[in-house]
Parts: C-alpha cells; structure tokens; sequence
C-alpha cells in the first residue's frame, strides 16, 4: 500500500463514518430519551433515498402511501383515546397532523409532478413524506409500551424494523436506484481526486451535528429532551411528557435517517434492505459511545468507517469479520474505564 | 378399463374429486431476503405459465422462501405432504436449492431449480435423479467470458463477486477456466450486496493492474464496484455475468457501464436474433406475455428461467398423463420419467435436450456474448 | 397430582402426535423443538441472567458445522460428532465468554453482535466447510441399528432432548446454583456480598445456552442432512431472542410458546395472506412485524405468564421439609478484634468520601456509627465489606489484611452486611431470598442441580433460610414475593439473609429504618442476642434511642472523618457530637 491509496482509503472511510456518525447520533437521541435501541433508523435512510429516487423517476413514491395509511390509524387511535378522555379539545390537533398534513402533502405529489422539480424541491418533498412517519411509528409501536424493559422495546423495535423492510420491498422492489448528485465538480487535493458529493455528505454532517449541538444547547425543546434523557421521572415532573419527548426524537432521528439517506444516494446504490448493515454501524459507533456522548459517537463512527475501508482493501471477503473483531478491544476498554453502575431494572 | 372411466367420470362429477385429479405445482421462489430480485420475477412468471395441461387444470401453489434454506426445506416438506404437489418449482439460489434435494427426493416429487450451480443436478445419482433445473451451469457462461478474453488479447484479470454463493460459484468455474486458458487472475475480491462503498476493493484491484475486470454479482448491486473503477479512473476492459441482464441494471448504471461485455441467456437480446434461432420465439413470446403483465422493460433472465421450467413441465406432463393421474405416486415418477426424456425442447434460454446423465440439456446455444451500447443490450457475433 | 394435569396432558398429546398428525405437522413440530432448545438457553441467559445475545445463532452454526463437515468429510459416527460439537462449542464460548462478558451494560449486545457476524462470515468463507453454497450428503442418525430417516422418526429424537432441557433449566433454576442465576440481573452486587461468583455464574450460563445452541445444531444438521451459513446468521440470532421475548423470557416453558407462536404465525401467514390479498406482494413480513408489535404491546411479559392465568390450578402448598442443620463456623473467642480499620480513605475523583477513618469491632460488642446524613457511614461499609475498596489505609478482619480482597472473598471469612438501599430480588420468595445468603453454605453445581442429585444440601440450605426468618420474625411470609413486604420487613429480610451465611460479624446499614415500634424493640432484642453468641455487630444508625440503647461503642463521624468515639453516654456530651448533629441543622 502506498500513500496515494491509503489516502484514499482514508477519504472513503471519513465519508462513509460521517454517515454513520449522523445515524449514531439519532441512535443516542432515540436511545437517551426513549429507552428504545432504534434498529429501524437504517429504514428511513432507505426509505429518504428511494422516494427521492422514485419521483427522479416519475413514479409516486410507495411512501405516500404509507404516509397516508399510518396518518388514518393514529388518527382512529387518538380520536378514541380523546373521546373516552372526553378530551374534544385534542381534535384540532388529531386532525391537522395526521389527516389534513399528509392529505396536503399527497395533494402536492400528484398535482406538482415532482420530476421535473429542482432537486432541492424534491428532496424537500421527500423529507415532507418520510420524517412524519417517524413520530407515527413512536405512536402506533411504542409510545403503549413507554414504561416497558429495554429487551422488550428492542424486540419491538427489531419487529418495526421487520415490517418497515417488508413495505421497503413492496414500496420500491429488489433492485437498488440512484439519484443525481448535488454536484458533479470534481477537485484536486495534492494528489487527491475529491468530488462534489463527498464534500456535500461531509460538510452536511458537520453542519448537521453542530445544529443538533446547537439545538440541544439553546432550544427549549432541546433542553426538555436533554432533560428527559437525564432523568426520565424529574423530567416529567417539571412538566416534560415523555410522549412528547418521545415524539420529538423520534422526528429527528427520522430526519436525520431521511437526510442521510437522500445524502448517500448519488454515491451508491440503495437497496430496500441496506438500512439494516448501515444502521447496525450507526449502531456500532452509538454502543461505543455507551448511547450516551454524542462526540465519541461521532468518533466511534469514523473509527468504524475507517476500519472498513481498510479492511476492505486488505481481505475484503473477510472485512466484516476483520471491523467486528477490532471492535471487541474498543468495547473492552470502553467497559472497563466507564464507571460501572449496577443498572436496576 | 371401460368400467374404471365410467367411475372416474362419475367421481369427477363431484367437485372435491375434480381437485384430486388437476395437476398441481408447488413454486418456492426467494421472493424476499437477498435473493428477492431473482424470486421476484419468476414469482410473476408462474402467474403467466399454462393453466391447462393436456387438458387437465394445473394449480400453482406459490411460496416465498426468503433466501432461507431452513424455509426452502420447510416449503418442500409443505407442498409434498400437504399439497401433495406433483412437482417443485425452484428455487432461485444455489444453497436453497441443494438443501431442497433431500426432501423432495424424499417424498419422490421431481423438482426444477432455477439456480446456477451445476452441482445441483451434478452427478446424477439416487437422489438427484429426481432433479432438473433450467439455468446455464457457471461453467458454460464461465467458459464464454474466458474464450471472448483470450480472443481479445487479454492476460490478467481481476475478479470481485458477491460475497455468498453467487460470487463464490463464480470464482470456482472462472478461476478454473481461466487457468485452462492461460489467463492470469490478478485478484480474487469479495464485497456484499447492500455495501455502500467498495473503494477498498477496487484499489486494490487496480493496483494489480489487471487488463480486464469481471465482477460477479446479480441484479443493480454489481453496478457499484463497475462505476468506482471508472470514477478512479480504470480504463481496462469490464465484464459482467448474466446476473446482471435486467433493465435496472442499466437503469442504475447508466454510461458507466457502456461497453461492458457479458455472456447471457439468448432471451436478453431475443428480437436480435436471427429468425432461424429456435429460440428465437420462444424468448419473444415470453417477453410479450411478461411485458404486457407488468409493463415494457420489466423483463429479465430470471423469470426466463422460471418461464423455461414451466415449459419443460408443459412439454412432460402430457406424456406423463397417459401414463397416471395427478395426485399419485405413480405420476410423479412418470412425470420425472418424461423430462428425462425431453428432447428439442425451445426454451426461452436455450434448447433443451435431457438424458439419464444430463438433467440440464442446455447446450452452446443457449448462451450469447452481450455487449453494453447505447444503453442497450447489443447481441456480439 | 392436580398440579401437573396440565404438564401430562400436554405430554400425552406429544407422545401420541406423530401417529395422528399429518407429515407437514411432524415437520414444523420439529422445527419449533429445535428452536425451542435454543430458546431456552437465551431464556436462562437474557430472561433469567439480564445477558443479551444476539449470536446464538453462530453456536448452532458451531454443532451443525462440526457434524457436518467430520460426517462428511471423515467419515466419523454422528454421535461422536456431538461430543467434538459440545467440546469445540464450549472452547469457543469460553473463549468469547471470557473476552465479552465481561462488557458491562449495552457493550455485550453489541459483543455478542461482532461475534455472531464474524463466526457467520467465517463459515460462508472457509472453502472446507463448504463456503456459502453448504455442505451436502450429511448422513442420517442411526440408533442402534434404527435409522432417523423421516421426520416422524426424528421428532422423538428432538422432543425428548427439548423435554430434557426444559427438566435440567428448571431443575437448574430451582437450586443453590439457580438462585445465584436469578440473582444476576439487578442483584449482582448483593450476589457478590452473599459470596457469589457472578462472573463466573456468568460463564456458566453463557457456556450452558451455547451448548443448547450447539445441540440443536447438532440435530438441525442430521434433519436437514445440508448446511450453509444461512441458517446461521445474524438474522436467525435475532430471531431466537424474538422467540424468548415473545413466549415470555423470563419463563423456561416461554421459550417453548414463543418458538411454537412464532414459527405456526409466520406459516399462518404464508397460507392465508395470498388468500386475501393475492399472489402479487409479500406481504408475510410486514404483517408478521406488526402482529409481533401488538401482542407485546397486550403482554409485555409474553405468552407464557398470560397462558398460566388461564389455566385454573392454583400453586401448590409448599413447605420446607425439616433438615439436619447446616455446620456452624467456629466462633472467635470474646473480646477477641475482628474488624480493624486503620487510616482508610477513600476519594470519588477528587472527592474525599473517607479520611483517615479508624475502628475496631470486637467478637461480642455492638458498634454504632453515626454521623449526620452523607457524613459517609455507608461508603465506610462498602470499604469494609469490599464492594468499593479503600483507596488507601488498612482494613484486617480477624487478623488478615482484607482491603483488597472481592466482597466475595470476604464474605467468605465470615462477613455479612446489609444494604442502606434495600438490594433484594423483589420477584423471588421470600425464602429463596434469604437462601442466598447461605450460598457459600453449599457446594454442589450446576450438573448436580440439574440432575437433582444436591437435593439433600439443598434441604439443609432451605431449612437453615427457614430457621433465620422465622429468628427475625417472618417466618409467616416464606413463600410471600419479598417485594410484597413492606419496606422496614424487606431490611428485616436483609438481616436473616446475612444471618444464613453464619457470620461472626454482622454489617447493618440502618436497620431499624420503617420499622414500627414494637418491631424495632425485637429488632434490638434479636441483636442482643447475637451478641450474646459472641457475634460482632457495627451498625449504622440514624434512630438515636435505639442506638444508644444497644451499642456498647461508639463512632461518630462528619465529612468523612471520625469526630469522636466511645461509650454512648460519653458520645453524647461531647460538644464536637453536639455542634455537628445541631449547629447542622438550621
């Protein structure tokens, strides 16, 4: 290996760990707040890239549907759990989130023909479609188990992630699509070729992360979710409800799902089963982080990216096994120099 | 003879002996998991496939797999001893198709597989003898893309598969050919279908500096490594396998891949070829029926294969009927008898021509070098 | 008899399925015994022991592969394979055992995810196995003379060694050993103190579940006569703990339920959702991901608990039969010094929680101490009792420099403690909570709980568990869940708990705290007893009349640091005493 391709690889690895590093930052969010291991996030990644890619096509997007669908039955749900509450004062609510938006956004879709768009207008569109499917997910799956154990939560995640793959194929079918890069330039760096997208997905994480930081530091919401994720019981006591606090991570983590995905597209094929090994990554980088820092998730993701790219190079058949047995080492250092305590359940 | 007429005349009469009599066919396909764009297609294919053979009614009972052996095995346990299903249908990959072997030789229903590997039907021996599949073994597509390379002066390749047994079969035909051949494989690299990136691979690849690249892989992933090697600037010639002949392909890999060469199943370029082509029809007439189903351009190879199972049953049945009635033991080995003993027939992939050591019968005719232009297929003389 | 209807119903129908059911039946019958096997191993690791693993499918992998490849290959007798199977299975999950079980909280998932990935990668690329396209013409089982060939044959094979394990779990579960397992997840600390060895309890459950893993392998291998990694992924890992989870993890005939739930819904589907919804979708997994959603959102504990509450039988009466009592430990002479701290200190980063804390306790007395709320009474005890070690300075007990020894260890030399926070198992009885406490009473392991063959120790441990509580006043609450005691009866708990392990000092962390007045006054009379016996006695204290009633000592501490000692009325005077418990509250 000379330098020119360990450059290279190096470049590859910052790229993909910048992806992972956004999805290990919803993982830790959703984790912190909620309790729940979100091995869905890898689906929204899929689900943001192929409705971007289908109205690139000119289909209408399996999503909508979906959208549509997911909006009427927490409709139904609420709109019961109101009236027996005798609660009327939520409809407003009920109805313009779940009925009134999404019949808006399907209004949009088919009357706007979406191809011939700007590509910023499409990604928009996307993001419009897909990021309310998260908090309906914390609603319909698990805001009813809300108080139930970790293993629990992560079975019924492991069964949302099992559906959403499901409604992947139905949506988008086996093969894989692409879409068209932000930017075509292409860049000289010393001896390195660097183009447009890569800087696009890096520069996007970066700005990513430093709005979340800003968000969880300056924001009242951002303060009720920190609050939360700190102390659940005193959270609520000040005020904070969980389902609210749920709701709202469950948004982001959609939006930074969607967004990554909508990211990755132009520089790779998406398929609608790769969210679970580019989650699982994510994941990876978030346990590193013992689901709690935000920054040394970041660098776990890096860390993961960086692995993989080399590993690929040396014996690519064997890649995963070479980036997950590296990974035990990190693990056994992280446990035994984070502080131990007993964890009662 | 006459008296037993008159009573299956008399039983047919009755609605649930009617069932009893039609022929029915029990399909697993991967129409989920990692095989899912091979399943998929022949899923739909079954739909197209004759609903009357020799007069009798054929039901199609169609289960999913998921790429899964446990549930292949589980599928064939099902059809034989639920449905009573006079022959299998598939399935789609390699490993499912082996471990379906067993059970279905088991419970003596014949079976079709719409997998590459020769080993599925290779040797043919007290198990296998209940047997066939419809695919081009590796080593004949193999075969193809060596002779192209050596006539086109190429010595050194490298090879990136998928990392199952797609990519794994491949590399065991191709480096064995390849040798034969005096070609030099540079390379030996593996990347798994959802990967995101294969950087790793293909600089590895290039450093080796190999005249030619063959990627091995099925459906829109093997586009991946083929547009990395151009965007680091790979100048070599690339080839495909037949894995990749369908349209998403194309869709995905749009002119990174032109002028890409691979060997294919006649039925990828079929109103290319010429009108004395036996399977020149055949082909065509399985992409208009899939075609009008599910839209122009929906079409692939895959289906062809499933499509050429249906025929092959279409064409063995009528000779097993006069022999036995559905439903029985004795139709089963009839039935298994019969496509043994297929000749001449035209498949959308080729010309079958089975026999007691041969459950393929698929010979020179049923493979093409295709080449990539225009975003088209192009048949190569 | 009443009791086990059920059990032999249940029996009776499986002995007499394969001459009834039809063939397909048989089939998934097989496939749910040999999930079932490994169920119930992640039921003893993730249900009962809080581990979670995602990789159990690789150690089927292991059983399967080893049969697979040394029938094939070399040609060696399936039931030798069995044993290489178990042996390079158990070499291997020690080894990942010894490398991951030691991550604490989310880590071992995630450890159990990269070796799951990892052993499934190495089998689809290791060409002697076959790669990923498998191994073929595995042979059948042959029993002498008799071969498996069919379905039907092998259901027997698979049941009996299903019913085998369910037996040994429960067997298991119900023993000295089993206790220890069941103290692991939210208890480990208190298991530690009581003189468990809880990684090594750990090790054990983690080497059990992957052994089942391996069997049902094993079986998988000689059924499907074909393996390839598939199987083995990890996909199917995640499946098996869906199947704990969803039959109720915490509950050995769960893992039954769940495998049988899951693998009859997901042919459910396969058969009816074309009916409804025609052949052009798959729709199996979507439905089957959202059915999943809604019975754990109905029964987040499972099936198994909500099946129990149909079945009308209440539990049987238990009672503890009467044993020979258990050895006792010689006692030191009185007066003799048992605990001796010298200069400890202890810091929290830069927090000083200890600062040259000195003390004896002697073999007959009562020794207090007290000190205003978070003056670091209880890290004291955690210092002495070896949960949290002393940063510097000397802790000897009965001669022996114990500062740096696990709390096991000194648990083991005659130590017992109580905790400020209560530290029980709140779903166990009563009973068995304290029989923890005796845990280094006994001897016999996992094999012979499994077997049944420790019954007679066993009954010395409940007996003597009996005898404690019934000293401290609970005798009536044996088979009560002890967290339905009230909180000052749960501390009680605490002490008959110490008691059972026959100490010679006892720790008590505030044990009058919520008890009523006519308790705390049998409370200070079972102390005084103890002390009678010669037992050694440090306590901490806030309820003053009863400290100075029974305390022969004294130590007083603030911020860390002895402000005073002696007897109690000269405590009392004394105007240091005076200025920290008054001029600190305003």
């Amino acid at each position: 290996m000379d330098l020119q391709i360990a450059l290279l690889l190096g470049q590859d690895g910052i790229v993909n760990g910048a992806i992972y590093a956004l999805l290990a930052l919803a993982l830790v969010l959703v984790f912190a707040v909620t309790r729940v291991i979100y091995i869905p996030q890898g689906e929204f990644v899929a689900y943001g890239a192929l409705t971007l890619a289908a109205f690139q096509a000119g289909k209408t997007p399996g999503t909508l549907w979906f959208l549509l669908g997911a909006g009427v039955l927490v409709a139904v749900i609420d709109t019961v759990i109101a009236v027996r509450a005798g609660a009327l004062g939520r409809m407003k609510r009920i109805v313009l989130w779940n009925l009134a938006y999404p019949a808006v956004v399907a209004g949009l879709v088919l009357g706007l023909e979406p191809a011939k768009l700007p590509l910023v207008a499409q990604a928009a569109l996307s993001l419009v479609i897909v990021v309310p499917l998260g908090p309906m997910i914390y609603r319909l799956a698990f805001q009813p188990l809300a108080e139930a154990s970790v293993l629990v939560l992560l079975i019924v995640s492991v069964a949302v992630h099992t559906a959403m793959v499901g409604l992947g194929l139905l949506f988008f079918g086996a093969e894989g699509s692409r879409t068209t890069p932000f930017s075509e330039a292409q860049f000289t760096l010393g001896t390195l070729n660097v183009n447009g997208q890569t800087l696009w997905v890096i520069g996007s994480s970066i700005v990513l992360i430093i709005a979340l930081y800003q968000f969880f530091g300056r924001t009242l919401y951002g303060k009720a979710l920190r609050a939360t994720a700190i102390n659940r019981v005193g959270a609520r006591l000040m005020g904070i409800s969980t389902t609210m606090a749920g709701k709202l991570s469950f948004t982001l983590a959609a939006g930074i799902g969607a967004f990554s995905g909508i990211l990755i597209a132009p520089i790779t094929t998406v398929y609608y089963d790769t969210g679970f090994l580019v989650g699982l990554k994510g994941f990876v980088a978030a346990i590193i982080a013992g689901l709690v820092s935000y920054p040394l998730a970041a660098a776990g993701a890096i860390l993961v990216g960086l692995l993989e790219s080399f590993s690929s190079f040396w014996a690519s058949a064997f890649k995963e096994v070479i980036v997950f047995t590296l990974i035990i080492p990190v693990l056994v250092w992280r446990s035994l120099t984070s502080h131990h305590v007993e964890e009662e359940e | 003879m006459k008296r037993k007429s008159l009573v299956v005349a008399l039983l047919s009469a009755g609605a649930v002996t009617l069932a009893y009599a039609d022929i029915t066919v029990g399909v697993t396909v991967s129409a989920t998991g990692p095989a899912a764009s091979l399943g998929i297609p022949e899923k739909n294919t079954v739909a197209l496939m004759p609903t009357n053979i020799g007069g009798q009614k054929v039901n199609y009972i169609v289960l999913d797999d998921g790429s899964d052996t446990t549930t292949g095995v589980k599928n064939v346990r099902k059809l034989t001893s639920e449905d009573k299903v006079d022959i299998i249908l598939g399935s789609s990959t390699t490993p499912v198709s082996l471990a379906m072997i067993d059970p279905a030789a088991e419970a003596e229903t014949p079976m079709i597989s719409m997998a590459a590997s020769a080993a599925i039907v290779e040797p043919v021996d007290a198990k296998k003898r209940w047997i066939f599949k419809t695919p081009q073994n590796d080593v004949q597509m193999a075969t193809a893309i060596t002779e192209h390379m050596s006539n086109n002066g190429i010595k050194t390749v490298a090879f990136i598969g998928f990392n199952d047994a797609y990519g794994e079969g491949w590399w065991q035909q191709f480096s064995k050919v390849a040798e034969a051949r005096k070609i030099k494989v540079v390379a030996n690299e593996r990347y798994a279908r959802t990967d995101t990136s294969v950087t790793g691979q293909v600089l590895k690849m290039m450093s080796a500096n190999p005249d030619a690249v063959l990627v091995a892989g099925a459906g829109t992933p093997s586009a991946l490594p083929q547009k990395a090697l151009k965007e680091k600037g790979y100048k070599g010639k690339m080839y495909q396998t037949h894995g990749v002949a369908n349209n998403d392909f194309l869709r995905v890999c749009g002119k990174d891949c032109e002028g890409t060469f691979l060997p294919a199943g006649p039925v990828l370029v079929a109103s290319q070829l010429p009108d004395s082509n036996p399977v020149k029809k055949s082909a065509l007439e399985y992409i208009n029926k899939y075609e009008k189903a599910h839209g122009p351009g929906s079409v692939s190879t895959f289906g062809a294969h499933g499509w050429d199972s249906g025929l092959l049953l279409a064409h063995a049945a009528p000779i097993a009927l006069k022999k036995a009635k559905p439903g029985t033991k004795e139709f089963r080995a009839a039935l298994r008898d019969a496509l043994e003993g297929l000749k001449d027939v035209y498949g959308a992939h080729g010309v079958f021509n089975m026999s007691p050591t041969d459950h393929l019968g698929l010979d020179q005719r049923a493979r093409v070098m295709v080449k990539i232009e225009g975003g088209k297929w192009v048949l190569q003389k | 008899m009443k009791q086990r209807l059920p059990l032999l119903v249940f029996l009776a129908l499986l002995a007499i399925g394969p001459s009834v059911l039809p063939e397909f039946y048989i089939t998934l019958l097989n496939y749910i015994g040999l999930y079932a096997i490994v169920a119930i191993g992640l039921v003893l690791l993730t249900g009962v022991g809080g581990l979670t693993s995602f990789g159990q499918a690789a150690f089927v992998g292991l059983g399967a592969y080893t049969t697979a490849y040394l029938t094939t290959a070399h040609a060696v007798s399936p039931w030798l394979t069995l044993l290489i199977g178990l042996t390079v299975t158990a070499a291997v999950a020690l080894i990942l055992g010894f490398l991951t079980l030691r991550l604490s909280g989310h880590y071992l998932p995630l450890g159990t995810i990269a070796w799951g990935l990892s052993l499934y990668f190495l089998f689809g690329n290791l060409e002697f196995l076959g790669g990923h396209t498998g191994l073929t013409g595995i042979p059948v089982l042959g029993l002498f003379g008799f071969e498996l060939h069919t379905g039907r044959e092998f259901y027997y094979l698979i049941w009996l060694v299903l019913l085998g394990a369910v037996l040994a779990t429960q067997n298991l579960l119900d023993s000295r050993e089993g206790r220890a397992i069941r103290a692991l997840k939210g208890g480990g600390l208190m298991a530690e103190s009581m003189g468990v060895n809880t990684a090594r309890t750990k090790i054990v459950i983690f080497l059990i579940a992957a052994l089942f893993a391996c069997v049902s392998g094993w079986l998988y291998a000689h059924l499907q006569r074909f393996v390839n990694p598939t199987p083995f992924g990890l996909h199917i890992g995640i499946e098996y703990l869906f199947m704990a989870v969803v039959g109720g993890a915490a509950h050995v005939w769960g893992a039954l339920v769940g495998a049988g739930v899951i693998t009859i819904l997901k042919q459910w589907l396969q058969d009816l959702l074309p009916k409804l919804l025609g052949q052009s979708g798959n729709f199996e997994a979507i439905f089957f991901g959202i059915l999943l959603v809604l019975v754990l959102q109905r029964a987040r504990d499972g099936i198994w608990p909500w099946v129990v509450r149909l079945i009308p039988i209440k539990a049987a009466q238990r009672v503890v039969a009467e044993a020979e009592p258990l050895p006792h430990r010689e006692m030191p002479a009185l007066g003799t010094v048992l605990l001796e701290v010298k200069d400890a200190c202890k810091r929290f980063g830069g927090l000083v929680a200890n600062n040259n804390m000195s003390l004896t306790v002697k073999a007959g007395e009562v020794m207090a101490l007290i000190g205003p709320n978070g003056a670091g009474k209880s890290t004291m005890f955690n210092c002495i009792s070896g949960v949290d070690p002393v940063t510097s300075g000397e802790v000897r007990f009965i001669g022996e420099r114990i500062d740096h020894l696990e709390s096991r260890e000194i648990a083991r030399r005659g130590m017992g403690r109580t905790f400020q926070h209560v530290r029980l198992l709140p779903t166990m009885s009563v009973l068995e909570n304290v029989a923890i406490g005796a845990h280094l009473r006994g001897s016999k392991g996992v094999l012979s709980a499994s077997l049944r063959l420790e019954r007679a120790e066993e009954a010395r441990l409940l007996a003597e568990a009996k005898r404690q509580l019934e000293r401290v006043g609970l005798g009536e609450h044996l088979f009560d869940e002890a967290g339905s005691l009230p909180l000052g009866q749960q501390r009680v708990l605490e002490i008959a708990r110490a008691l059972c392990a026959d100490p010679c000092l006892l720790l008590l962390d505030e044990p009058a705290a919520g008890l009523r007045y006519l308790e705390k006054q049998a409370l200070a009379e079972l102390l005084r007893k103890l002390r009678g016996e010669g037992m050694g006695i440090l306590l901490v204290e806030h309820d003053m009349d009863f400290v100075m009633g029974l305390a022969d000592r004294v130590v007083v501490m603030e911020f860390g640091e002895k402000i005073s000692e002696g007897l109690p009325e000269e405590v009392q005077k004394d105007p240091v005493v005076l200025e920290a418990y008054l001029g600190g509250v305003e």
